[in-house]
């Protein structure tokens, strides 16, 4: 569970939880916990209570969040991409035939949601009397690599079947930031060549970071000293990435990549530093994506689609990929892959830093909300199959 | 090998990314770009400069120097400008690490002795910068169009800028050099206490300058002026105190991810602050005192909170300082600013000597005392960015001024401090290993490598 997307355990809920509050604070103890708040904790997703959260505090509702704060925060939307990119490159494990056969099951599992999703929202418009151009394709695929992505977050009590399907909710990851790199290269080139030079481009990011970074971490003179080589590395390959309008997520998987191989302790250093800030920036992420949720015709529209489609591409994904995994049944792995977490939403968030349009905007906001139901969605399935097991 | 290859790899990826997209990049990504690039490659070059005996501060300046507009262009103009959002916060927490470091328990018994020697100095450097930079205004490239009143306060305002010290300078050697005794402890003090006097004083000047120039809240009455004055000082201390009895409770009752919750706080201190027309050095200097004298933490879990939070904070706010250099104006400034050290660094002997001499002090730290107030860095940069937020006018050439009288006074300032603790015998004699200090300039270790054990127990 360490590699997950968001990261592992929150280390405030570690901390309050390994050293419980002084006794005169027993009674708010659970206050005091960012993800345990109103009990939600490990029952759903922190994107169903801090997008919710975001919505209220932004410029639609409070308006404590207006948009110039949002903007302000677009660099720490930047390193949260990177981050969670950096996560998904170190958690790919594929060194035994096991671990080769779950990436090959979740691939295709992602791959024909996508597809489906793609192609369905694709139907829909033609069926809207839209006209089918790139600009079209883009917003289909990003609403299929944003409904591609699982998170499995269902309590760890299932043993072998619910680790194969969380490590196959992991692996799907990889295809979908992949997906999404060629989705947001895609945005504003001028042809397929322009595109792939600037797919090309991030993973030299990537890769340029992940060298410097496993040149530093290690030769860093300080706890201090090196910590800053961590956030710098940070910053600096989700800001390049998206500095070139590509995907900090691919960047960030990049680099996690590298660490994870090149010899040493990067990877650890990463971890453990990165531990320290990276589900405040999570928490960020969630609540700039509640606040720019903007409920006009399109969102909405975009919104049922994008839920109703999404299931469908996951029991299809899921029936295929139980294929390849033969102990898993398909409506036991369809039921926890409908949990979607939060890469969704940073897929999105992305497509809107790189095509800052009305069409983007919406499109994000459908992912944000239907993330929720999605959540919701799978609040009710999971349990019916566990309870079938 | 590896921190001067990992340096080089970081210049080509900044230099592949702004070459690949020749026009202005996405912003928040320039941003993000921005930060990565300045972190790491500053305190790599503050590592190079230290290795020649001069302070990290001075190699992050270079470096920000070398990579903003007038040099490589690596930090663009407008990404030198996004980064001056850290300036609030880094001002804030300077002010914050200040205001840890006086005890006043421990000061009490030296009290009279250091208020002497302090205000003396302090009172030699007014009166001899004061009517020397209110004489050569004209030939002053700040605002030399400025006469009469506006002139004399504008004259105060550089005055007291020109006179600043630098804390986080003199920790930082201190923690380098390992130095412990007589003239560490007073050097310390001086700088502190003039320093809350200077930022006081500053307060008072900003508001003298406001009202001469008819562009402050009560410009142009005198009792207005005088009660936002009033609102300002006593304001930000109460203000400042408060939510230091805050941080100090949670010190005492959790003190959990406190990094980030110190952060938090500079961030309230300068926003929050600034909001209610509070002066965030005041603000954040009386949280720092009511954090170390009336609840002071025990254990180091503060100090590391520091060290973590301060370095990345500080280095940005630098390497920014050193971007946003008019390098163009500084060959016109650079005489000038060659001429105003000099005088600063004569007006400071003859005020330490003259507080000698008052109360009759021979000893060799008061002796030496002067030396270690000559370096000059946060603080000041940090009154000169609030001088040119409110006047970005003849702020600004005042900013340019500044940066380049820090960076002569950066050079010789450590140089000259270490010589005299060398002299006094102090060097070394710090019995424990020193944790980085607030500008990062301590090791954890001599191997060049942090413990693995650290990586391991997190």
């Amino acid at each position: 569970m360490d590699y997950r997307e968001a990261g592992g355990a929150d280390q405030l809920d570690v901390n309050l939880r390994e050293a419980a509050a002084p006794a005169r604070l027993r009674a708010i103890d659970f206050l005091l916990r960012t993800r345990v708040a109103l009990g939600l904790q490990p029952v759903t997703a922190p994107a169903v209570l801090f997008v919710p959260m975001g919505f209220v505090l932004g410029p639609q509702v409070l308006g404590l969040l207006p948009r110039t704060v949002l903007a302000h925060l677009d660099p720490a939307v930047t390193v949260a991409l990177a981050a969670i990119g950096i996560f998904i490159g170190m958690g790919l494990e594929t060194g035994d035939r096991q671990n080769r056969r779950l990436l090959a099951a979740a691939s295709v599992q992602a791959l024909l949601t996508i597809l489906t999703v793609s192609a369905a929202t694709l139907w829909l418009m033609s069926q809207w009397g839209l006209r089918l151009d790139l600009a079209a394709g883009v917003v289909a695929a990003v609403l299929g690599v944003a409904a591609s992505v699982s998170s499995a977050s269902a309590p760890d009590r299932l043993g072998e079947a619910h680790r194969l399907i969380t490590r196959i909710a992991d692996f799907d990851d990889f295809l979908s930031v992949m997906a999404g790199a060629v989705a947001v290269a895609a945005i504003g080139a001028t042809g397929w060549g322009h595109g792939l030079i600037r797919f090309g481009e991030v993973v030299a990011v990537g890769l340029l970071a992940g060298v410097a970074g496993w040149l530093l971490f290690e030769r860093a003179h300080s706890v201090a000293e090196r910590g800053v080589f961590v956030i710098g590395t940070l910053a600096l390959v989700g800001g390049a990435a998206v500095y070139v309008n590509g995907s900090p997520l691919l960047a960030g998987m990049v680099a996690g990549i590298c660490w994870k191989r090149l010899p040493g302790r990067a990877d650890r250093i990463v971890r453990n530093d990165v531990s320290r800030f990276q589900h405040p920036l999570v928490i960020l992420l969630l609540m700039v994506a509640g606040a720019m949720v903007e409920l006009t015709p399109l969102a909405i529209w975009l919104l049922a689609p994008f839920v109703v489609f999404r299931l469908a591409g996951k029991v299809i994904g899921a029936w295929a990929a139980a294929w390849l995994v033969p102990p898993l049944r398909a409506g036991d792995l369809a039921a926890y892959l409908l949990a979607p977490g939060l890469l969704g939403i940073g897929l999105a968030l992305n497509f809107v830093q790189v095509s800052s349009t009305e069409v983007a905007a919406a499109v994000a906001s459908a992912v944000a909300l239907g993330t929720l139901a999605s959540e919701l969605l799978a609040l009710m399935a999971a349990p019916g199959a566990a309870r079938e097991r | 090998m590896r921190r001067i290859s990992g340096l080089a790899v970081v210049l080509v990826l900044a230099l592949v990314v702004q070459r690949a997209t020749p026009e202005i990049g996405h912003a928040g990504g320039s941003v993000a770009l921005a930060i990565g690039f300045a972190l790491i490659a500053a305190v790599l070059v503050g590592g190079l400069v230290e290795r020649v005996s001069l302070p990290r501060v001075t190699g992050y300046l270079l470096l920000g120097l070398i990579c903003g507009p007038f040099g490589l262009n690596l930090i663009t103009a407008s990404m030198a400008r996004e980064l001056g959002l850290f300036n609030g916060l880094a001002v804030a927490l300077i002010a914050f690490i200040a205001g840890l470091e006086i005890n006043i328990e421990r000061l009490r018994p030296q009290l009279r002795r250091i208020s002497v020697l302090g205000l003396a100095t302090l009172g030699v450097m007014y009166a001899v910068l004061l009517p020397l930079i209110w004489l050569a205004w004209p030939w002053l490239p700040i605002a030399p169009e400025a006469s009469g009143v506006e002139r004399a306060a504008f004259a105060l305002v550089v005055t007291v800028i020109v006179i600043s010290f630098s804390p986080t300078v003199t920790i930082a050697v201190i923690a380098e050099n390992r130095a412990r005794g007589p003239l560490t402890e007073l050097t310390l003090a001086v700088v502190i206490l003039t320093d809350l006097v200077l930022i006081l004083a500053f307060t008072l000047a900003m508001q003298a300058a406001a009202w001469a120039s008819g562009s402050g809240s009560g410009s142009g009455h005198d009792v207005g002026m005088g009660i936002q004055v009033v609102w300002e000082v006593l304001g930000s201390f109460a203000f400042g105190a408060a939510l230091g009895a805050l941080f100090a409770l949670y010190l005492r009752v959790l003190a959990r991810e406190l990094t980030l919750v110190l952060l938090g706080l500079c961030v309230v201190l300068t926003g929050l602050g600034a909001y209610l027309d509070f002066e965030p050095l005041l603000a954040a200097l009386a949280a720092g005192l009511v954090v170390e004298n009336i609840a002071p933490p025990s254990g180091d879990a503060l100090k590391r909170a520091v060290e973590r939070g301060a370095l990345p904070v500080l280095v940005i706010f630098f390497a920014a300082a050193g971007a946003s250099l008019q390098l163009d104006a500084l060959g016109d400034l650079g005489v000038v600013a060659l001429a105003i050290a000099c005088v600063r660094t004569a007006a400071m002997w003859l005020g330490s000597a003259a507080g000698r001499a008052w109360i009759g002090d021979h000893s060799l730290e008061a002796r030496w005392l002067w030396m270690g107030l000559v370096p000059q860095a946060g603080v000041s940069i940090g009154l000169a960015v609030i001088v040119a937020s409110q006047y970005p006018g003849w702020g600004t050439r005042l900013q340019t001024l500044i940066v380049s009288l820090i960076a002569i006074h950066q050079v010789i300032g450590p140089v000259l401090f270490r010589a005299a603790l060398a002299r006094a015998g102090e060097i070394g004699k710090m019995e424990f290993e020193p944790t980085a200090g607030s500008e990062g300039s301590g090791r954890s270790g001599r191997s060049g490598k942090v413990e693995e054990v650290e990586v391991e127990s997190a």
